[in-house]
């Protein structure tokens, strides 16, 4: 064990490719000898051949664009709203106690469960998807913000003013960077669970979309080989997207907490 | 406690005023009662739904059981696996470093995206919806039991070695407590998924449970019914993490400031 702890962040990696390397080559091998039945659960070799066959990459593209467009337009409205109640909740004493007990009431309800009276207030199109991924953003966004806008050090709010910063410069220089750690941590939640909204809201009602292409696929007896592809290309895609926005979080508080 | 009265007097009023407002705007015509059904709709929905039941037999108690049944079914499933598995892997720091890409994979893999591939492997069923919680509670869970294994205080190792504790010993009386805490918030957030998941999964190919309840209310222009499902899921969901939160307290009394910890 020692000198393996010694080794370098490099090994580490290496490590976990070899792990990943014999996953899916035990899944391909589990496949080839017919322990599991290739036809319910392929092999990702016979998967992407029959995706290759079934889909054309414009189709992948398509289906690709529209899954990112509504998630991406959705989770960013829903973040930005949730944001500015939560911190003007936090601020505004007179604020707060009216939209927190209205948003506490609603919080615990998942954003999957909006879905039905979405179709009710907008219609089956993209309006009503936008809203659930929206919500899904939303909630943990607000909560965060509330929260640290909660657990700002008083003494720092002091401080800024004997230098003669306050109402909204001190709001906007002060008080939302203290605050900025906790509702990084609330972004990143939203992300995740506006991504997991995303695929649910495709697979139950949409004409478009990664969640469509997979349950289309499986409704018209298609092969499992493309709902296999699809399910990995979405996972592969929230594992990016989760990635790129923990690391644009970083630099954006690295501004101000040298993290 | 009067203050605590008084405090919550504001936001109270302003609910009952904005529910007026409500049940004027429908019975005036500025809002359409199929999209946003009164007060007094809601209510009488309620006592439908408890009585006679929706559809007809189905009572929204039994609804509830349902869901409840099916979570507890694949969370117990998956915090049976996880919990043991998580705590050896974490223990074997080699072990650990080969699986993180695939744990972190597959907990990406979002999880009502393999709907349509279980369904090919179980059917629609109750094993569908149970494997589908149980996969989203498993991965959440395993890599909390993981991370609060591996990220015990290292100073706290260092004394109990020092102390003469080694090896199972070790593990058993000083890493294992330290771990719980990070363990229990797993099992919290795992909760979370599962109750998310549920929802969605009843959506599809069922007229048993909460999200069917509401889905099968849309259908036949009962929002009313939608909206008090909604609010009963709601309550459910509350109802648990209140719930875990004081189950924490109560048996983990050392570990009551994490939150000021961490900050």
């Amino acid at each position: 064990m020692k000198p393996l702890s010694r080794l370098s962040a490099a090994s580490d990696l290496t490590l976990g490719l070899i792990g990943a390397f014999l996953a899916v080559a035990a899944w391909e091998i589990s496949a080839r000898t017919g322990l599991v039945d290739p036809a319910i659960f392929p092999s990702p070799s016979l998967a992407i051949r029959a995706a290759a066959e079934r889909l054309t990459a414009e189709t992948v593209a398509d289906n690709l664009f529209w899954s990112l467009l509504r998630v991406f337009s959705g989770f960013l409205l829903g973040a930005l709203a949730g944001a500015a109640v939560g911190i003007a909740a936090g601020w505004y004493r007179g604020f707060g106690a009216l939209a927190r007990p209205l948003i506490e009431l609603l919080r615990p309800i998942p954003p999957l469960a909006w879905i039905p009276l979405a179709i009710i207030w907008f219609g089956l199109g993209e309006p009503s998807k936008f809203f659930i991924i929206f919500l899904g953003a939303f909630f943990p966004v607000v909560t965060a913000a509330y929260q640290g806008m909660r657990s700002i050090d008083p003494m720092l709010l002091k401080a800024a003013q004997t230098f003669g910063l306050s109402g909204v410069p001190l709001l906007l220089r002060v008080a939302v960077p203290a605050a900025a750690p906790d509702l990084a941590t609330g972004v990143r939640i939203g992300w995740g669970l506006s991504f997991g909204v995303l695929v649910a809201a495709e697979l139950i009602a949409a004409d478009r979309g990664l969640g469509y292409m997979i349950i289309n696929e499986r409704n018209t007896g298609g092969s499992v080989g493309v709902i296999v592809v699809g399910i990995l290309l979405i996972g592969a895609l929230n594992l990016i997207t989760d990635a790129a926005i923990g690391a644009a979080i970083k630099r954006w508080i690295g501004r101000w907490h040298g993290a | 406690m009067t203050r605590k009265l008084v405090q919550a007097l504001p936001p109270l009023a302003a609910f009952t005023v904005l529910l007026l407002l409500w049940e004027a705007g429908v019975r005036y015509g500025f809002l359409k009662p199929y999209q946003f059904p009164p007060v007094s709709r809601i209510a009488r929905g309620f006592v439908e739904l408890s009585t006679t039941g929706f559809p007809t037999g189905v009572s929204i108690w039994s609804h509830a059981l349902t869901t409840i049944l099916r979570v507890l079914q694949g969370y117990g499933a998956a915090l049976a696996l996880a919990i043991p598995l998580g705590l050896v892997i974490g223990a074997l720091p080699v072990v650990d470093k080969l699986t993180a890409p695939l744990i972190v994979f597959c907990r990406s893999v979002a999880t009502l995206s393999l709907l349509p591939l279980v369904i090919v492997w179980f059917g629609a069923g109750e094993l569908t919806k149970v494997f589908l919680i149980g996969y989203g509670c498993f991965w959440v869970m395993l890599s909390n039991v993981i991370a609060g294994v591996r990220y015990v205080d290292p100073t706290l190792v260092r004394a109990a070695r020092t102390f003469g504790l080694k090896g199972l010993e070790l593990y058993r009386s000083v890493v294992l407590p330290a771990a719980l805490p990070r363990i229990f918030a797993g099992a919290r957030m795992a909760l979370g998924v599962g109750f998310m998941v549920i929802v969605g999964a009843e959506m599809i190919g069922t007229i048993q449970g909460l999200g069917a309840l509401i889905m099968e209310a849309r259908t036949f222009y009962r929002s009313e019914i939608t909206i008090i499902g909604m609010l009963v899921i709601g309550l459910i969901g509350f109802a648990i993490s209140a719930g875990l939160m004081a189950l924490e307290r109560a048996m983990l009394p050392w570990a009551g400031d994490l939150d000021r910890v961490r900050r």
